[in-house]
């Protein structure tokens, strides 16, 4: 194998596939990234047994082959390497690479012990990539991380007809994002379970294209597939029933405010500087046309901000844990937040619109 | 407390040179010697040991302790100056209460299975296999065997022991094919790596939960 290509491209793919690498893998081979070269370019693939990532990069490939090095140090050197052409050359089983006076070494693993990447699945439509990582992000922040209950880990995602619906939970929060995409069959009704924090990985970087491919295996098969251009990835559905989520949003509500949300999170990250704990809870009182926030009391370092804000209904007091307020409030694309409550131990709605809802349970309310 | 020399001759030879220590003599003849910092003693002598004190100005301290126990191993405490002696009758220990044992972990949880999934049922607690009892042998919503390791806190060998009980539970055709679950209220994640390679699922367990304790943050559901 015999190939020359270009240091920020190849370091640029390194990073992207390597970020799925496990941190313990049990299979050695599985800590490698797979380097193949073909005409016209080469690809670089990982897999862990669950998420599949694999991308192509352009390159002037002199020879042909496959070999398995590595994926941490690759992405290493790869970064560091000044910005020049970079040539891979594979020297009996070793992989050296050279870069302006740099040069390196690297051992290779057996290509036959590495696994085949699962099939990708049929595409079944696209959608806008940007906007898609948006809503990934959206949602993502309210699913679960610590797997108690592994489904709450995931993000449901429902593809009915030309709407995405995705939404996750943790029990304290729930975030739901409607978006428009472009289904090859417009009949479809599929819900799936995908991983949280892969579908977050993903949409952090897969976003960049300007259109994203999802590609649904048959049930069976339980894959999903998500793929730009030049990059793609498949990963393994979860398994398990996500709980009825569309029972928990309050159809109507007592008090409805309106204020701007960047000055909200400016007073929250403030009063919220006294929490002496994560869990500590910040006090909202909604009246006349503002909102006090306070938090700490008695003998403690105490904090109290008020912020204007229209506000229709009766008034309410509410506490909330203030980070999960923050994540909810970080999560609203636009200038204006919505907040709606019905009572003070029942969940409240933090909305810009129809197509994002953050629902967020609040905390009791001390003396 | 005092300043002494310690000297230990037995499997292996130690040697303290003269510093403040503290020596800790127990109603039952253990004897512990500590520095001011660190939980672990510098030296021991376990029960049963018997104690001699040689009269003062013999050697070269004030006083000198000798222990020494059914080995014939020796310690040789020498005290060059007192700075404090206490004597104290603590009386009857109550024993130390462990809460989030195992054991209450077990029966929380063959009561209450649904944290394991829907539709489970018991088997029984402490199923036996000839190399010792799995703490839940239950039957899943579709029937199947799965044996329940449970631990307070979930380490690599809590996977190995539940590895050993599940090969030997495969071994009986009216019981196998036997899943495995792990369950801790804290999984390292060695270990979970090492379960979810052996095919065990791990589930992180909320003991308050289990108790019913009514948790001061609400939920959604």
């Amino acid at each position: 194998m015999k190939i020359r290509v270009e240091q920020s491209e190849l370091s640029d793919a390194c990073s992207w596939t390597t970020r799925t690498l496990p941190a313990r893998p049990t299979i050695p081979v599985l800590a490698g990234v797979r380097i193949g070269a073909e005409e016209g370019g080469l690809h670089l693939a990982t897999f862990d047994m669950e998420t599949a990532a694999k991308v192509h990069v352009d390159a002037v490939v002199d020879e042909p082959g496959t070999v398995v090095v590595s994926g941490r140090l690759l992405a290493d050197i790869a970064k560091a390497l000044p910005k020049q052409p970079v040539e891979l050359t594979l020297e009996g089983s070793r992989l050296s690479l050279r870069c302006g006076r740099s040069s390196f070494g690297l051992p290779t693993m057996p290509v036959e012990e590495y696994p085949e990447l699962p099939a990708f699945p049929v595409e079944a439509g696209s959608l806008p990539g940007s906007e898609f990582g948006v809503a990934i992000a959206q949602v993502a922040v309210a699913a679960s991380r610590d797997d108690t209950l592994p489904v709450l880990t995931g993000i449901r995602v429902e593809l009915e007809g030309d709407t995405i619906t995705m939404a996750a939970t943790d029990r304290y929060r729930l975030a739901v994002r409607r978006l428009a995409w472009s289904p090859d069959d417009t009949s479809i009704s599929r819900q799936v379970l995908v991983k949280g924090k892969q579908l977050a990985d993903l949409g952090r970087t897969l976003g960049e294209g300007d259109s994203v491919s999802l590609s649904l295996g048959d049930p069976e098969s339980g894959l999903i597939g998500f793929s730009s251009p030049d990059r793609e990835v498949v990963t393994r559905l979860l398994h398990g029933d996500f709980p009825d989520y569309r029972r928990l949003l309050p159809k109507d509500s007592q008090t409805v405010a309106e204020t701007d949300r960047e000055e909200l999170i400016e007073s929250v990250k403030r009063v919220k500087l006294v929490a002496a704990e994560r869990t500590t809870p910040i006090r909202l009182t909604f009246s006349d046309d503002e909102v006090l926030l306070r938090a700490g009391a008695g003998d403690d370092a105490s904090a109290s901000e008020s912020l204007e804000c229209s506000v229709s209904g009766d008034p309410i007091e509410i506490a909330f844990n203030p980070d999960y307020l923050l994540d909810g409030l970080q999560s609203i694309p636009n200038e204006k937040v919505t907040l709606a409550f019905t009572e003070p131990r029942k969940p409240a709605v933090l909305s810009d619109g129809p197509d994002y809802q953050y629902l967020l349970m609040p905390m009791r309310l001390g003396n | 407390m005092a300043s002494c020399v310690v000297d230990y001759e037995g499997r292996l030879t130690a040697h303290l040179p003269l510093a403040n220590r503290v020596i800790i003599l127990k109603s039952d003849g253990s004897l512990l010697v500590h520095a001011d910092t660190g939980f672990k003693a510098l030296n021991w002598m376990a029960p049963p040991c018997t104690l001699t004190e040689a009269s003062p100005g013999e050697e070269d301290g004030t006083l000198v302790w000798r222990i020494t126990n059914k080995a014939d191993d020796q310690l040789t405490i020498t005290i060059h100056e007192i700075l404090s002696d206490v004597e104290h009758e603590l009386g009857e220990e109550p024993g130390l209460r462990k809460d989030g044992v195992e054991a209450h972990l077990q029966e929380l949880l063959a009561e209450k299975l649904a944290p394991l999934g829907q539709g489970w049922e018991l088997v029984r607690r402490e199923y036996p296999t000839p190399i010792g009892p799995v703490d839940l042998m239950c039957r899943d919503e579709h029937g199947r065997s799965v044996a329940v390791e449970i631990k307070r806190r979930g380490e690599i060998d809590g996977v190995e022991q539940l590895t050993r009980y599940l090969e030997l539970l495969n071994r009986d055709p009216l019981l196998a094919p036997v899943e495995g679950v792990f369950a801790a209220q804290e999984i390292k994640p060695q270990a979970r790596t090492l379960a979810t390679d052996r095919g065990i699922r791990c589930l992180t367990l909320d003991y308050d939960e289990l108790r019913g304790l009514p948790s001061d943050v609400l939920r959604l559901f």
